[in-house]
């Protein structure tokens, strides 16, 4: 699959590489290699048998640079199968391991020497900014932070990241939205006084339990949460509470008095008392009038500036002798809508406003936006100029020009002439903004080649190119000024410099980008908001644990990143961090209190990534777990060998865990699934590693018996891919880290894919070995690895692309689909 | 904690000291005093629209037992009993391949999708997009894609080997050009009415958009100097859609002149998923009876889709349940929810009944297709795909049609397109048409 489809994108973007044919002698080296590969690969994969459809027999392994594109792959799927130890296939004679190291090295010795001699570091298209992007560009450039979720439709992925250049397509929705994006976000940023009054509902989710202190509210509440947002203008705003109503049509929880508050930025701005004797008999008399009167008492009206705020609700805190752990069976404190405690939970809290506004403020925005203030109407079009001139600096990347400064100004103008008195400069600046943000310059990254150039040849990237490629790999943004200006200077190109502004941008907290963009997606973080536990088979799971979660790894992540530390921590290391509610769920004690601190932990099971509650739970079904999917999971992200997809038309597995009265557990279940011929080749690869994970159940807790009715010890034991035999995940882990520099190879790839937005093809592979070897000597560093990536060819360099090919016909049947 | 996006209070609301609705108005109240349901009986307008359920429908349960007039109703199709005279049921229709990506991706283009996971997508051009080039052209929206999944948080979650793309959409515009679909029902709504505001108000930002449009062409064309041939023709690409908008909002400014009041916007994406099912099928009729599109493809869950149901009692993600084993207790549930799908539907079918239109009803001129991309959920059969036609467009309805076993769906699709007069004999993988009155 990879191979053809590696095929694919080089036939795309027309780059046909000219192989010129090493003059060498085959050596002795060489000659035994092919001994090798007869013995132990050709058996299988020759003209005759093609097992797995491929035959090495065409091929010169003494030569193994020669052969062209197609010949490149097969080498380079060769390697990586024969590095993990996954061919040749149990059963098969096996070469010994200094047979196989040999092979490895041979091969990749030659195919790293031919692409020294030949670079080939691709040409990525015309890059369109994915939401995340265009968020932080937004952030950056006008000091605002918007939802891009609420204003541009979401983007398809490819290799794992929704990145990549060519999947970031366009169509006139997209562009309506762009349209109307720039219209809300200019109003909102420069405070547009005509801005009416609108509503913004905050929902808490409904499996949050609210009996309890809430991860960043303040100290001293319980349940309830944090709004952080934006306000257009100063004025009056309306705050209403919405409280949830139980399935018996009741808001629950008003047995008992419970104090509430809302505070604006720390300060409470609200607070009352719902529940207890009198609003209880109320709601014996009359349900609706009860509750309105409830969440009328909970609701404020307040003059609040323009701007961003942090805005609170939740409960004051009432202890453990008030009620709310009276009948409590369960960690959560409701299932579903029947509730449990007796303690109200709030479920939305709704922003009105702004009412009797009063003007735009002084906010972070405007402050960015008006670098200068006109005092007389003769100054008007100087100060437009030089505020519309950097804003165009950072939203073009330094690729502004004098006739982008005229558009900008043509529209400042027919602004500032559409508006009364008042606001008419304020208004034209808004004008030119929304032109700013609508345009192609501004969400498109367009690299150029040399006119000079013929299709094909290499050359290095300009300045404010690499300045781009910088800080979108790091940053997920627009350049700042800083590095806008080393590149404007000629300075990027010195591997100095270069190395500075990398270790500045590292330390810089827009580098989080890489913990929430690149681990988000590599390691699956952004699928936990929507999972969702079956709640009958974890009913303590709630959305405490799953933040809890999510802020655990990407501490973690962020920990080694920003500590500089080895990247094989992030498989060993003997910490991580816990709050209150994830140190119960891992059985860690003396942790309290919901804010996250960092931990030793005694208990090896759960080092590193493998013992993460998030990863565990993203790589589980709903109701169970998978160990086909963690066998995957850890296959595709931690090895880099994806397992093939499955052939059409197998039978899944048998949900049903009973087979004649007896209870099945899950690995005679998967035994059952493996006896089908057809299955078993991958599932001897998968398999036994997500059964080595049994004793994390399907939200990563630890369990020593089978569940979902059955009592049986769980068996962790099996054998992996290279015949070496585990049990339970620390044995698993030393497996996976017998050969470290494989783990690093993986996390190499991802992040070079993630830092070109593009699939890598094996002309990539020997800028990722190298990485890895020059990091190596540096202990793996995280910032050794990101500055391989950095300094390597792909990343500095492009191909000037030629011609391209249609695309095929319309109809292609790929026989492979069956 | 979710964000919901922003709901503008109406003048009047707020001089009442209202508070902020938060559910959307009923539809009713929400058509504008003067639509533009002109059609006359000598010339009605022609709509068409196709609305996607994933993980098929139970086999035994779904197809009538009788072909003919006089078919008898199935248990899953019981909530279009009062349909009958407008419901043709097409049995035995297939896909040449299994597999969730590709049978999505075929199931309005009646071709083999390519197996690759990136750049050189490539399935067909779909009937909505051929036939909104027949009928579409006088609308502000020639087309419009519908969705409710955000896909963003099922990473890892497309088919092995198949791009992404696939399966996320129904509708494509070129055989490379796949349309993303909207799931955000205010979104929708702002792309149907524009931002809340007075009629004056949108009418000026109506001309600024152009005026932006207009304007961002210059930048295009700086950008496109000296690129190679493929970024050039990407954004030669961008360039026609934003041609494409600039025409849209022209259409629309006049609409917008004759149509000065708007009904109040969504909030958001509801919390419950048959309630988002339920807005994005409103704001469907709504842009029907406003005439802002004549044609939709609404993708009513997404394959392999993780979503319950817990209001009728379903609290198994869809997909997995879907995956049955075989289990007696999961078919029924499969059942429960194939039916609850339908009745979903219907409601749309009944706000289209109940609007007049010219001689008849807006269902009386439009023609809507229903179905799935496979059969049996367990094997993802390709087989005897569930697939009906309801409206009264050049359909006579009251009939059960069974083709010949192995027919491919291209075929019926080929048909669907003649009918909206399209002069074409081939498409996909078609073999030949599907006699459908």
């Amino acid at each position: 699959m990879k191979l053809r489809l590696l095929i694919a994108v080089s036939a795309l973007l027309g780059v046909g590489t000219r192989f010129t044919y090493s003059q060498q002698p085959a050596t002795s080296a060489a000659d035994q290699q092919a001994a090798a590969l007869n013995k132990y690969c050709v058996g299988c994969h020759n003209n005759t048998a093609k097992t797995a459809g491929l035959t090495l027999q065409p091929l010169d392994v003494r030569h193994p640079a020669e052969g062209g594109d197609a010949a490149l792959e097969t080498w380079e799927k060769a390697i990586r199968k024969v590095r993990v130890g996954m061919m040749p296939p149990q059963g098969a004679p096996q070469p010994t391991e200094q047979e196989r190291n040999a092979l490895v090295a041979w091969l990749e010795g030659e195919l790293d020497r031919n692409a020294v001699a030949h670079p080939s570091p691709g040409s990525p298209g015309v890059h369109r900014m994915n939401r995340a992007e265009y968020k932080n560009a937004v952030r950056d450039v006008l000091g605002l932070d918007v939802e891009p979720a609420a204003l541009l439709p979401p983007d398809d992925s490819a290799f794992g990241f929704d990145n990549i250049a060519e999947t970031l397509g366009a169509s006139p929705a997209l562009v309506e939205q762009y349209l109307s994006a720039a219209g809300k976000i200019s109003a909102l940023a420069v405070g547009d006084p005509d801005t009416g009054p609108a509503a913004e509902v905050f929902r808490i989710r409904q499996d949050e339990s609210q009996n309890v202190p809430v991860l960043g509210m303040p100290v001293g509440t319980e349940g309830g949460g944090m709004i952080h947002t934006t306000l257009p203008l100063d004025g009056e705003y309306r705050l209403d509470v919405k409280y949830m109503i139980s399935n018996l049509g009741a808001m629950k929880g008003l047995e008992m008095a419970h104090d509430v508050e809302i505070a604006v930025d720390g300060k409470r701005v609200h607070f009352a008392t719902i529940g207890g004797p009198e609003d209880f008999a109320a709601l014996m008399r009359n349900i609706t009038e009860a509750q309105q009167k409830v969440e009328a008492r909970s609701s404020t009206r307040v003059p609040l500036t323009a701007g961003p705020h942090d805005i609170s609700i939740g409960f004051a805190y009432s202890g453990v002798v008030q009620g709310s752990v009276r009948l409590q069976p369960f960690v959560r404190d409701s299932q579903d809508n029947l509730d449990a405690t007796g303690h109200p939970h709030i479920e939305t809290l709704t922003i009105t406003g702004p009412f009797k506004a009063s003007g735009s403020g002084d906010t972070p925005s405007r402050r960015k936006i008006f670098v200068c203030r006109p005092k007389i109407q003769a100054e008007e079009k100087t100060c437009a100029k030089t505020i519309l001139s950097q804003v165009a600096h950072r939203a073009y990347r330094g690729a502004e020009t004098p006739q982008d400064l005229d558009r900008l100004m043509e529209f400042f103008a027919t602004g500032r002439a559409q508006a009364g008195a008042g606001g008419g400069f304020d208004r034209g600046i808004q004008a030119a903004v929304e032109r700013l943000l609508a345009s192609p310059k501004f969400t498109f990254r367009v690299e150029r080649d040399p006119v000079k150039l013929t299709a094909g040849e290499i050359h290095p990237i300009s300045g404010v190119d690499l300045a781009s490629r910088l800080s979108f790999f790091l940053w997920s943004s627009v350049p700042d000024e800083a590095l806008l200006d080393v590149a404007a200077k000629g300075q990027l190109a010195k591997p100095d410099v270069l190395t500075a502004q990398v270790r500045r941008m590292l330390a810089d907290p827009k580098a989080n980008a890489l913990v929430e963009n690149f681990a988000g997606q590599w390691l699956y973080l952004r699928n936990l908001e929507g999972f969702v536990p079956n709640s009958s088979g974890f009913p303590d799971f709630d959305d405490n644990l799953r933040q809890a979660f999510r802020r655990e790894t990407e501490l973690f992540f962020n920990s080694i990143l920003q500590e500089d530390r080895n990247v094989l921590d992030l498989m060993t290391a003997d910490y991580t961090f816990l709050n209150e509610r994830l140190a119960k769920h891992y059985r860690v004690p003396h942790v309290y209190g919901s804010h996250f601190r960092r931990v030793t932990l005694t208990d090896p099971v759960r080092w590193g990534l493998l013992g993460k509650g998030s990863t565990l739970m993203v790589s589980s079904h709903t109701d169970r777990t998978s160990p086909v999917v963690r066998g995957k999971w850890v296959l595709e992200n931690l090895l880099g060998t994806p397992p093939p997809p499955p052939p059409a038309n197998v039978p899944p597995l048998n949900e049903s865990n009973q087979r004649g009265g007896r209870v099945l557990t899950m690995r005679e279940r998967m035994e059952e699934h493996r006896a089908n011929p057809v299955c078993a080749g991958c599932h001897k690869l998968m398999d036994p590693i997500g059964l080595s994970l049994e004793n994390f159940d399907a939200v990563g807790a630890w369990r020593d018996h089978e569940s979902g009715g059955g009592s049986a010890l769980i068996n962790a034991s099996g054998t992996l891919l290279d015949g070496t035999e585990v049990n339970g995940p620390v044995a698993l882990r030393n497996a996976l880290l017998k050969k470290p520099e494989i783990f690093v190879n993986t996390m190499a790839e991802k992040l070079m894919i993630y830092a070109l937005g593009r699939g890598l093809s094996a002309h990539d592979m020997p800028e990722i070995r190298k990485i890895v070897r020059d990091a190596r000597g540096q202990n793996y560093r995280f910032s050794q690895l990101i500055l391989g990536v950095v300094n390597s060819k792909p990343f500095e360099f492009r191909a000037k692309p030629g011609e391209s090919k249609p695309p095929g016909e319309s109809t292609h049947l790929d026989k492979g689909a069956n | 904690m979710t964000f919901l996006t922003k709901k503008v209070i109406s003048r009047r609301r707020m001089l009442c000291g209202m508070g902020a609705g938060v559910a959307l108005p009923l539809l009713d109240s929400m058509i504008p005093s003067s639509t533009a349901l002109a059609a006359t009986a000598a010339n009605p307008v022609k709509r068409f629209g196709a609305v996607f359920v994933p993980h098929g429908e139970r086999p035994g349960f779904w197809t009538p037992s009788t072909v003919g007039a006089d078919f008898e109703m199935s248990p899953i199709l019981s909530p279009l009993a009062a349909y009958r005279d407008r419901l043709t049921v097409v049995s035995e229709l297939c896909h040449p391949v299994d597999g969730h990506a590709v049978t999505v991706a075929a199931w309005l283009s009646g071709t083999i999708p390519k197996r690759t996971v990136a750049e050189d997508v490539l399935a067909g051009v779909t009937i909505d997009q051929l036939i909104a080039q027949k009928i579409g052209r006088d609308t502000v929206f020639p087309s419009l894609e519908v969705a409710t999944e955000d896909f963003t948080g099922y990473i890892g979650g497309c088919d092995p080997a198949y791009a992404c793309a696939y399966i996320n959409t129904l509708s494509w515009k070129t055989a490379t050009q796949p349309l993303p679909m909207e799931i955000n029902p205010r979104v929708l709504f702002e792309r149907m009415f524009g931002r809340p505001g007075t009629g004056k108000q949108r009418l000026a930002r109506m001309k600024t958009g152009r005026s932006i449009l207009d304007s961002i062409q210059d930048d295009l064309k700086d950008l496109q100097l000296d690129l190679g041939p493929r970024d050039r023709s990407r954004l030669s690409d961008y360039m026609d859609n934003v041609r494409e908008t600039e025409a849209r909002i022209q259409r629309a400014e006049k609409q917008a002149a004759a149509n000065p009041d708007i009904p109040d916007a969504p909030v958001g994406i509801p919390d419950s998923f048959p309630e988002h099912i339920a807005l994005q099928f409103e704001l469907i009729a709504l842009a029907y009876m406003t005439d802002l599109t004549r044609v939709f493809t609404f993708m009513m869950s997404r394959d392999v889709t993780q979503r319950t149901y817990p209001e009728i009692g379903i609290t198994e993600p869809h997909h997995a349940l879907s995956h049955h084993s075989g289990d007696e207790e999961k078919k029924k549930l499969l059942v429960k929810l194939n039916t609850y799908h339908v009745t979903l539907f219907e409601k749309f079918l009944k706000k289209l009944r109940d609007t007049p239109d010219g001689d008849g009803s807006v269902l009386d001129h439009s023609m809507i297709m229903y179905g799935s991309g496979m059969s049996e959920s367990q094997v993802h059969l390709r087989l005897d795909l569930p697939t009906l036609l309801v409206g009264g467009f050049n359909n006579r309805g009251s009939r059960h049609i069974k083709v010949a076993p192995q027919t491919p769906i291209a075929n019926f699709l080929l048909s669907l397109c003649q009918y909206y007069g399209i002069e074409m004999d081939k498409l996909g993988i078609s073999t030949g048409s599907v006699a459908l009155s």
